[in-house]
């Protein structure tokens, strides 16, 4: 199945509502297959309206989180943990409901805790997490959703930074609908090579982000785009290739994502430009016509 | 022919002497060295310097919260300079030339009031400490640094920027390739903008190790500084993939900084330089 080409709500608005369903329409309009959507505030989203308007635009769903400090299943106290377990467990309610195979996004830790832990505390940390992905994992299978776990750079968790390392976690939890969401911007940070690093993981490769090592526009900057795409295409891979940058104005992980200046001419310029680069892309390496 | 120094920042608590010898050792021209004189003195380094015949190019500043050249308290601005005159101070008593500068608090992300103010303070403090270093025979650079240690200078355009409103003799620009590699679009392009304004460079990789572990292509960022004719000393600035990196340092868990990567970064570049034939290739 040739992959279809997705872009993030965060570079849309933010947080995103039952207020913001209209911008479908545009997102479509763009050329776009498939909308992410990010649950910022669960409380302002129904997966009824998502699931309609979705429809009426043709796009399909794809659904990421937030993890704020209440969203945190590897903190040390375990009413948090169970706080970021229920949250996550309403992000898979929202997937199963709209129609998403994934759940994706950083679910193993608060965004932007990038503390220094002694390896004992880290082992620990990890272990919370590996616990409680195994229980939103648990709940997910009954309700035929993924999760998709996304390693992030040194700067925004202390946790996950490789694929290496994520890869780890998903063996750690050990249930086959847990994999990952490999994402350029970080991985231009932390990886060695982007071929290595996917190849090495790509039973796991569940999903893929785009963005340029500033967040701009992907093809217009230093992110290795062919090796990444040679190597998409050589461990198969049929999923979703979603657009992700942030907008400024970002509140629920505001310190992680430091987006405080514009990195493109425009968020549309940014969309519309990234889409037809990483189409082009997909063209010369993967089954897109 | 490129001149090379290693930040010994990433050596942590270590003895100096460790550090310098190790220097010696890989056959380094320069040590560049922490700006904290009141923890270790200048005098402290020349006795170490001297036993290894080892000069120093430069200061790197160490900017923490009472250090922001743009606090919205004046006191704190005003300690600020006058702790960057002590790093010039401290650079003309062991014979450094260059003294790095960033106008906020290392981690800041956010203004406390708003950027163009904040940006006047910047100017306005730069420029009296450029003329202070000036006098003293010493050049301060401005380093932008990325998205996650500061808010007001990310990219090297916009320190060009800064220097060229201070318009001082006393203050160039400063290139980082890490945090080129996560700001910049194109790392070579922004050397050649800054060009005689270049005062000082650190080289790491993409990941903030050795060159040659990370992304970074090397090759036409040191054509790029040949082009621009920059007379200056090349420093690798290698720092451990952490958020909280201090912590790190402190801890001295970082063993691969030490030995392995101070002897291959120079190995890396040298090669470099001789496939462009900068240098004999031996």
């Amino acid at each position: 199945m040739p992959n279809k080409f997705g872009l993030s709500t965060f570079v849309l608005t933010s947080p995103f509502t039952n207020d913001d369903l209209h911008l479908m329409g545009k997102v479509k309009e763009m050329g776009f297959e498939v909308i992410e959507i990010c649950i910022e505030d669960p409380a302002k989203l129904s997966s009824v309206k998502i699931a309609s308007a979705t429809r009426e635009h043709g796009l399909d769903t794809s659904i990421c989180g937030a993890f704020g400090p209440n969203r945190d299943v590897s903190h040390e106290d375990e009413k948090v943990r169970n706080l970021g377990i229920h949250y996550l467990n309403t992000c898979v309610d929202f997937a199963a409901e709209v129609g998403s195979a994934y759940v994706s996004g950083p679910m193993y830790s608060a965004t932007g805790k990038a503390r220094l832990l002694s390896p004992g505390e880290r082992k620990e940390q990890f272990n919370w997490a590996a616990d409680s992905l195994n229980r939103v994992a648990q709940y997910a299978q009954k309700r035929n959703v993924g999760l998709a776990i996304e390693p992030l750079n040194r700067f925004e968790t202390d946790l996950i930074n490789t694929v290496e390392q994520g890869v780890e976690l998903c063996r750690a939890i050990d249930l086959p609908n847990v994999g990952l969401l490999v994402d350029t911007f970080h991985m231009h940070i932390e990886e060695k090579s982007l071929s290595n690093a996917i190849a090495n993981a790509a039973p796991y490769i569940f999903h893929v982000q785009v963005s340029e090592n500033d967040r701009g526009t992907p093809g217009k900057g230093q992110v290795h785009w062919d090796d990444f795409f040679a190597t998409l295409s050589k461990i198969h891979y049929g999923g979703q290739i979603v657009i992700e940058s942030f907008l400024p104005t970002v509140k629920e992980i505001a310190r992680a994502v430091s987006a405080w200046r514009s990195v493109a001419p425009s968020m549309d310029a940014l969309a519309i430009d990234g889409l037809e680069f990483i189409r082009g892309m997909a063209v010369k390496y993967l089954d897109v016509k | 022919m490129l001149k090379y120094a290693y930040n010994m920042l990433v050596y942590g608590t270590e003895p100096i002497e460790m550090g310098i010898a190790r220097l010696s050792k890989f056959k380094y021209d320069f040590a560049e060295i922490v700006g904290e004189p009141e923890k270790i003195t200048a005098a402290q380094y020349n006795q170490v310097l001297k036993k290894y015949n080892m000069p120093v190019s430069s200061i790197v500043s160490i900017y923490t919260p009472d250090r922001d050249l743009v606090s919205s308290n004046p006191s704190i601005r005003a300690n600020t300079i006058k702790y960057i005159k002590g790093n010039v101070d401290f650079a003309v008593e062991v014979g450094a030339k260059i003294v790095t500068l960033t106008p906020t608090a290392c981690m800041k992300i956010k203004p406390e009031v708003d950027l163009e103010q904040e940006w006047a303070w910047a100017v306005q403090g730069a420029r009296e400490a450029a003329q202070y270093a000036l006098n003293s025979g010493v050049r301060l650079a401005l380093e932008p640094w990325n998205r996650y240690e500061s808010y007001l200078l990310n990219r090297l355009d916009q320190s060009i920027r800064m220097v060229d409103e201070i318009d001082h003799p006393g203050i160039g620009v400063m290139a980082d390739t890490f945090h080129m590699s996560i700001e910049d679009k194109d790392i070579p392009g922004a050397i050649r903008s800054a060009g005689k304004r270049l005062a000082h460079v650190h080289f790491a990789d993409s990941n903030r190790a050795a060159p040659g572990e990370g992304f970074l292509d090397f090759t036409p960022i040191v054509e790029a500084i040949r082009d621009v004719d920059y007379q200056g000393v090349c420093s690798f600035e290698l720092l451990p993939a952490a958020g909280d990196v201090w912590g790190v340092l402190e801890g001295g868990k970082a063993p691969e900084f030490l030995d392995p990567y101070t002897e291959s970064s120079i190995q890396y570049m040298k090669n470099i330089e001789k496939n462009l034939g900068l240098i004999d290739a031996k």
